[in-house]
């Protein structure tokens, strides 16, 4: 985003405080300068001398959870996420980042993930369907892509894996990394072509945000217009309802709850498909976070992870005390970080975590 | 304002043992989100790159018995307390401009309990709005004060500055819902209003809490009123050519007891600019939308009685459409690009009177305005949005495209504005506000507004905060 964008975006967001009640961050740490406004409030006084760039005031840029609520809650659709990303890219170039931040660049450009020394697997194959696996399931749920295998093979698609241990690129671009973004993006696009897919699959509401919207929003790089993007969980569930994919019950009675993953309320018409697949499969009372659907808050598996450990692990407790407090037993969700976020944390609360992919492929009649 | 750093310190410490560490800051981005409200005032101050008085510490507690802590040593090293819930006052009421101790209440922002019998539910002073409203829908009711600061302002922030909602013409006022609180007072005892308002056990103190803006005490908690989500809501709008006759309208389905739930009033200004920019409508006229809601039948009926009103006084009805999609569309009137905003000057000079006075009092301020600020280009708007059984709200604004670049010179012309609102709202019987509360802001109008009454509230303060450390400056009462 061109500086003078940020300035636009950070001046009408400063004083508004409209968002706050889908603020994420500053609800588990309630420090004003965390709300949106107050993030704004803060690059618009660096902007006009008040504030300097320093630990304080980075660290405050670098708490931003990036998740899309402020901006999907937005009437007028203010592109704050993609403001503070900028902002963060200046304070890269100036050296002046948390020191997590270069150690992240060096493994996104020598391993092209942040959490296995290992090199991405190369595309094999040609054909007309991609599933992009990326670096969380290759690497944190890995049973989401066996899962996910087994689901589309039962309605007669043996796609070709793209990303294999490869990020999408909105960690980097998160991060203020917006060249090594671009490279990772480059990436993916070359799959495509080498595949030469016509549609490709991905398993979570952030690669579908991240191809969708970001390359094209904070890299600059078009989509391939020649190649449809879906996300899984939104095929199963119209696949459900055309007859062509089914399911039987589990004898499970324990009282569920669909846990919307980070990026969902970034995609409004989604909420729908995760709750009906569940519902043909089990038959336990379904229980609904207070947070959820459009209101939908993140767990710690955004950059908050690496940046702001803290935030991130109170995000993650959050989501669960109110899983928790809705009275469900067991958590299901879709998306490969926000399950590991959810797994390392969830017996703390008494709550068993399973993939959606897993269940459903287990399911699979 | 403690500027010796050895006591400096040695405060911080005393605080955090009470909360914890971490709910204590004295981080220099802190204090500069904290030095501003919604007031357009500091906003801009900070805009052109001034720096504002900050707090010395924000603090966020976790409960009463932390604030009664905290005001001991408040009162011990005698320094100020401002209390702040979502910041978002226009009138300055959340300034530290003394400094000193910052009370962000967000922290308290659970719901002890929801009686579905009695239709009330219980929750922590610092509950964002918006959030007590979701969980009462999960159980088919509303808490009805539907404020456009919803989503960021406070239970506590709609108490203490007497805030409203826009469907307060059926619902009340946001003290109309109180039935009890529990407050910290500044000397850090910590009390309980008695459990229901409508009683005869003696004088109505617990009100003194309401209004008080932070400067008798901290509302802490509080039980309010319920509704049943209603089963229908019919919005309608229709299209006045004379100003008068469209508040004759509002005065006649109030006094004849309709119960809208909304009548929203936009004057030929306002219709022309606001409701064009934000709604798309071109209009020309006094645009009206009006509410019932509840039994689909009732309402349906009030409708039927009310647009004969209006009809009769010679209202062209719009249809459905222009009222539900203002509805639908009320609170974009209030998010940036197309909100009232920096650079410019703009200010809500609202105030409410009886019916027999609005009108005079509408047309007294548009002429002081406009005519005593014609060189600065100055714009006059107004809605009436807040109906009684007596009167009503005047929602009216000023805006200067292009005030002074200086801060000082800016300042003092947006007080002369300010100023010549006011002196015309007071001299033809109007309040100095109606739901904004006071603050800063309006602090220097307070002993005009009450005359002869006015040292009773002064003694009142010293009676309730002996050594003067509740948010110092504000609602009229000095330092």
């Amino acid at each position: 985003m061109p500086i003078e964008n940020v300035i636009l975006t950070t001046d009408n967001c400063r004083y508004c405080l409209m968002c706050r009640h889908v603020a994420s961050v500053e609800h588990v740490i309630h420090r004003e300068a965390l709300s949106p406004h107050g993030i704004a409030l803060v690059i618009a006084s660096v902007q006009r001398g008040l504030l300097q760039w320093n630990a304080d005031t980075v660290g405050v840029i670098y708490s931003a959870a990036d998740n899309g609520n402020s901006r999907a809650h937005c009437v007028f659709d203010q592109p704050l996420p993609e403001a503070i990303a900028a902002v963060r890219a200046e304070i890269v170039a100036q050296k002046l980042a948390p020191a997590v931040v270069y150690d992240l660049d060096a493994r996104f450009k020598e391993w092209g993930n942040p959490f296995k020394q290992q090199k991405p697997q190369p595309v094999a194959g040609r054909g007309e369907v991609a599933l992009f696996v990326g670096d969380e399931a290759q690497y944190l749920w890995p049973a989401t892509v066996t899962a996910a295998l087994a689901l589309l093979k039962a309605v007669g698609i043996s796609p070709v894996l793209v990303g294999m241990g490869r990020s999408n690129g909105y960690l980097a671009s998160s991060l203020g990394l917006p060249e090594t973004a671009r490279r990772l993006a480059q990436a993916t696009l070359a799959d495509l072509e080498t595949s030469g897919v016509r549609r490709m699959l991905v398993l979570s509401p952030g690669d579908f945000f991240t191809f969708n919207q970001l390359y094209d929003e904070r890299l600059g790089i078009d989509w391939p217009a020649s190649v449809q993007l879906s996300e899984l969980t939104t095929f199963l569930a119209d696949c459900l309802e055309g007859g062509e994919i089914k399911f039987k019950k589990t004898t499970q009675r324990a009282p569920y709850a669909y846990i919307d993953p980070s990026h969902a309320v970034r995609l409004p018409a989604r909420h729908a498909g995760p709750r009906r697949l569940l519902a043909r499969v089990l038959p336990g009372p379904a229980r609904e976070l207070f947070w959820r659907c459009e209101r939908a808050h993140p767990v710690g598996s955004t950059a908050l992870q690496f940046t702001q450990p803290d935030i991130a692990e109170k995000l993650t407790l959050a989501r669960l005390e109110d899983a928790r407090q809705s009275g469900a037993q067991m958590l299901i969700s879709d998306d490969p970080g926000t399950l590991k976020c959810l797994g390392d944390k969830a017996s703390q609360f008494g709550l068993r975590v399973q993939g959606l992919y897993e269940l459903l492929a287990e399911q699979l009649d | 304002m403690v500027t010796d750093q050895f006591l400096y310190e040695m405060i911080r410490s005393e605080l955090a043992e009470i909360v914890g560490p971490e709910h204590v800051s004295t981080e220099e981005t802190d204090k500069l989100v904290y030095s501003t409200d919604w007031a357009w005032m500091p906003q801009m101050w900070l805009d052109r790159g001034q720096k504002l008085r900050t707090p010395d510490y924000i603090v966020h507690p976790g409960s009463a018995e932390e604030i009664s802590e905290i005001m001991d040593i408040a009162n011990k090293y005698r320094i100020p307390v401002v209390p702040w819930g979502g910041g978002s006052g226009t009138q300055g009421a959340a300034l530290p401009i003394f400094g000193g101790i910052l009370l962000d209440t967000k922290r308290m922002n659970q719901i002890i309990a929801i009686d579905e019998q009695s239709l009330t539910v219980t929750a922590q002073a610092g509950i964002i709005i918006e959030h007590l409203e979701w969980a009462v829908n999960e159980k088919g009711l509303m808490f009805p004060h539907y404020a456009a600061s919803s989503n960021c302002a406070t239970l506590g922030g709609a108490l203490a500055p007497r805030g409203t909602g826009t469907i307060s013409t059926k619902y009340g006022k946001a003290e109309d819902m109180l039935l009890s609180m529990q407050v910290v007072l500044p000397t850090g005892e910590i009390i309980r209003t008695p459990p229901v308002p409508q009683h005869a056990a003696g004088p109505d103190w617990f009100r003194l809490f309401l209004g008080s803006e932070g400067t008798l005490g901290v509302i802490t908690e509080a039980t309010m009123r319920l509704d049943y989500l209603p089963e229908a809501r019919l919005l309608r709008a229709v299209l006045f050519d004379d100003l008068s006759k469209a508040l004759e309208a509002g005065r006649l389905m109030m006094t004849h007891r309709l119960e809208p739930f909304v009548i929203r009033l936009y004057d030929h200004a306002s219709t022309r600019t606001q409701v064009r920019k934000i709604l798309g409508y071109d209009f020309s006229g006094a645009y009206v939308v009006i509410g019932f809601d509840g039994d689909p039948d009732i309402a349906a009926l009030q409708e039927q009685k009310a647009m004969k009103i209006c009809t009769d006084l010679g209202a062209i009805d719009l249809g459905r459409e222009p009222g539900e999609k203002w509805w639908d569309h009320r609170y974009d009137f209030y998010y940036p690009p197309h909100s009232l905003k920096l650079p410019w000057m703009y200010g809500t000079t609202e105030t409410v009177a009886t019916f027999d006075k609005i009108e005079r009092i509408y047309w007294a301020e548009k002429e002081a305005v406009e005519e005593g600020f014609a060189d600065q280009g100055v714009q006059f708007i107004g809605h009436f949005s807040h109906w009684f059984h007596w009167g009503v709200m005047l929602y009216s604004r000023f805006i200067i495209e292009q005030p002074p670049q200086d801060a000082k010179e800016a300042l003092r012309l947006h007080n002369r504005v300010w100023n010549a609102a006011m002196q015309s709202v007071i001299a033809n019987g109007g309040m100095i506000n109606e739901h904004h509360g006071v603050g800063l802001k309006l602090s220097r109008y307070m002993r005009k507004q009450y005359g002869p009454a006015w040292p009773l509230l002064l003694k009142l303060k010293k009676t309730f905060d002996p050594n003067g450390i509740m948010n110092p400056g504000k609602t009229g009462f000095g330092f």
